[in-house]
């Protein structure tokens, strides 16, 4: 049994007086495709921040791929593909040679097109990013997310800026990737695609951990209702508020 | 080895950076049409050689303001941004983020600085004949041994500054302003203060101390290394008014060792080679500062 892709107890995030991750407790399986939900501001990006040392906790442990990501940094890293959220591409840079960055830096051999081919970007390999649609930025960064072959891919909000067939194209690769044996942790509020992608969620509301499970057992465990949707799961558990939904849940895992 | 190679793509990235912007060129051009200055003093002091001496000019004043300028938003820029999200999301560490900054910022900058350099060779040459070519090498190389210096200090206030505007205001009202432009005025007054001491810039007594306080800035150690290249005298100040100190009967405000110490008496400190001493200090020790507060806390 490998070590869990992502292991935190107690991870904490403040900010002077203000708690932006509270107490998490958390673990996502080296297979597994992880959906972290919540409302803007709930504490998604900070929690992925620590994930990938931007940030660094408050108080609690935390592991990816069974090591310390801020000791490990170097070795974790490698293992990892991120797309981050509110990030900026060079803008004197072409496509190509954001990859070729990241190629190069990981030390792995792949090709900028065969890349850019996977995520739907084929025909821009030599363009300046300046020029780029939100969807085709995201779509770059999604490619320099893949370098690699990572055993976990981060993906913080990654259906922001897409059409529906990128939006398509990021549901097809996510299951390419957990297929191949990477563990997929992903935020978002676009419920919608949640169901379609996730083998668990859980809700992040206010810095903590309301509710966890498949969406069949959060169903189950809330008042949404036997077929109620992702969103309707999510309502029912960030408008009730408070940590009594994460107790309910986490009692009948 | 591996470790220390680590940051080389970030170098490739950011040199790429660099070179491929407007504002590096246009440094290149206003470096040299500074650095061209045809002086009686020059040319009676080192003959052909005062081309080697357009170089040290052309390091003066524009050559920090550009560096600096051209540095400072390295890390906080990408801070700000969001971009910094995908350097530190790769296998580099922090310490790693910032030798990857610096080295590639020295590259992109130093590149087209030698170009301005050998310009002014070229137009030195056309003018006044054949120069020391070793003479000349060195004092580009020490030119850009400054640019690298200069760079290491943009980029660590970069790295501890939150907010670009905190970082420009830094590397412009605590580097440039009085470690640059002012340090003479600034290295006395300290001197008076301290040991009440009036400080006659004509007649300057023969302090160590104050002539040490005068070279301490990254500017004044540059300017003493390179006039002990030229081999005109030991001094922070530009070579051509160092000659013009050590010319008998004229009056400068030049604080030149030879001029104001007895032979015998200088202190071994006033050495040139502690300037190279000086110059590798500030290299160091912001870097090393810039470093202890990169690597904790958060970083976006």
């Amino acid at each position: 049994m490998s070590d869990p892709a992502i292991l935190t107890e107690g991870l904490t995030k403040q900010y002077g007086s203000t708690t932006a991750v509270n107490d998490l407790t958390l673990t996502v399986e080296s297979d597994e495709i992880y959906g972290f939900l919540g409302p803007n501001g709930a504490g998604k990006s900070t929690t992925i921040g620590m994930l990938m040392d931007y940030l660094r906790p408050t108080t609690g442990s935390l592991r990816v791929l069974g090591q310390d990501p801020q000791r490990d940094v170097v070795d974790v890293h490698s293992r990892v593909g991120i797309l981050p959220d509110r990030y900026r591409l060079y803008d004197g840079l072409t496509a190509r040679q954001h990859l070729e960055f990241v190629i190069d830096t990981k030390r792995v051999s792949e090709s900028p097109a065969g890349l850019l081919d996977r995520v739907g970007l084929d025909d821009v390999d030599g363009q300046s990013v300046g020029t780029f649609s939100q969807g085709m930025e995201q779509r770059l960064a999604l490619a320099m997310a893949l370098v690699g072959d990572p055993d976990l891919l981060v993906l913080d909000e990654p259906f922001t800026g897409l059409d529906p067939h990128g939006v398509r194209t990021v549901r097809e690769i996510v299951h390419k990737e957990n297929d191949r044996g990477a563990a997929v942790f992903f935020s978002s509020h676009v419920l919608g695609q949640v169901e379609l992608v996730c083998d668990r969620i859980g809700i992040l509301h206010e810095g903590s951990l309301v509710a966890e499970g498949t969406v069949d057992s959060l169903r189950a465990e809330t008042t949404a209702g036997s077929d109620a949707t992702v969103e309707e799961i999510f309502v029912a558990v960030t408008d009730s508020t408070g940590p009594s939904a994460k107790a309910s849940s986490e009692t009948t895992q | 080895m591996i470790g220390l190679m680590r940051w080389s793509p970030l170098a490739r990235k950011e040199a790429r950076t660099v070179i491929t912007s407007k504002g590096v060129w246009l440094l290149v051009i206003l470096i040299v049409l500074w650095g061209y200055r045809p002086s009686y003093i020059g040319w009676d002091g080192l003959g052909a050689n005062i081309t080697a001496g357009y170089v040290q000019i052309a390091g003066t004043v524009l050559l920090p303001l550009g560096v600096l300028l051209l540095s400072y938003q390295s890390i906080v820029g990408e801070r700000t941004s969001g971009s910094v999200k995908f350097i530190l999301g790769l296998p580099v560490t922090r310490t790693d983020v910032l030798l990857g900054k610096i080295a590639g910022r020295t590259v992109g900058i130093a590149g087209p600085v030698a170009v301005a350099c050998f310009v002014l060779g070229g137009i030195g040459l056309v003018d006044h004949g054949v120069f020391n070519p070793v003479l000349f090498f060195g004092m580009v190389l020490i030119t850009l041994a400054y640019v690298g210096v200069l760079v290491s200090i943009g980029t660590a206030i970069s790295a501890v500054a939150k907010r670009t505007v905190t970082a420009a205001g830094t590397v412009f009202g605590v580097i440039f302003l009085p470690l640059v432009l002012f340090w003479t005025q600034i290295s006395t007054t300290i001197f008076t203060q301290v040991t009440g001491t009036p400080v006659n810039p004509y007649e300057p007594p023969a302090s160590g101390p104050l002539f040490l306080l005068l070279r301490l800035s990254p500017h004044g150690a540059y300017r003493v290394v390179s006039n002990w290249l030229l081999g005109v005298g030991n001094s922070a100040n530009t070579y051509s008014h160092v000659l013009t100190k050590l010319e008998p009967q004229t009056q400068t405000n030049a604080y030149v060792v030879e001029a104001t110490f007895a032979p015998g008496t200088v202190p071994l400190y006033l050495h040139e080679a502690v300037g190279v001493l000086i110059l590798l200090m500030w290299a160091a020790v912001p870097l090393g500062f810039a470093r202890y507060h990169f690597a904790r806390g958060d970083a976006v």
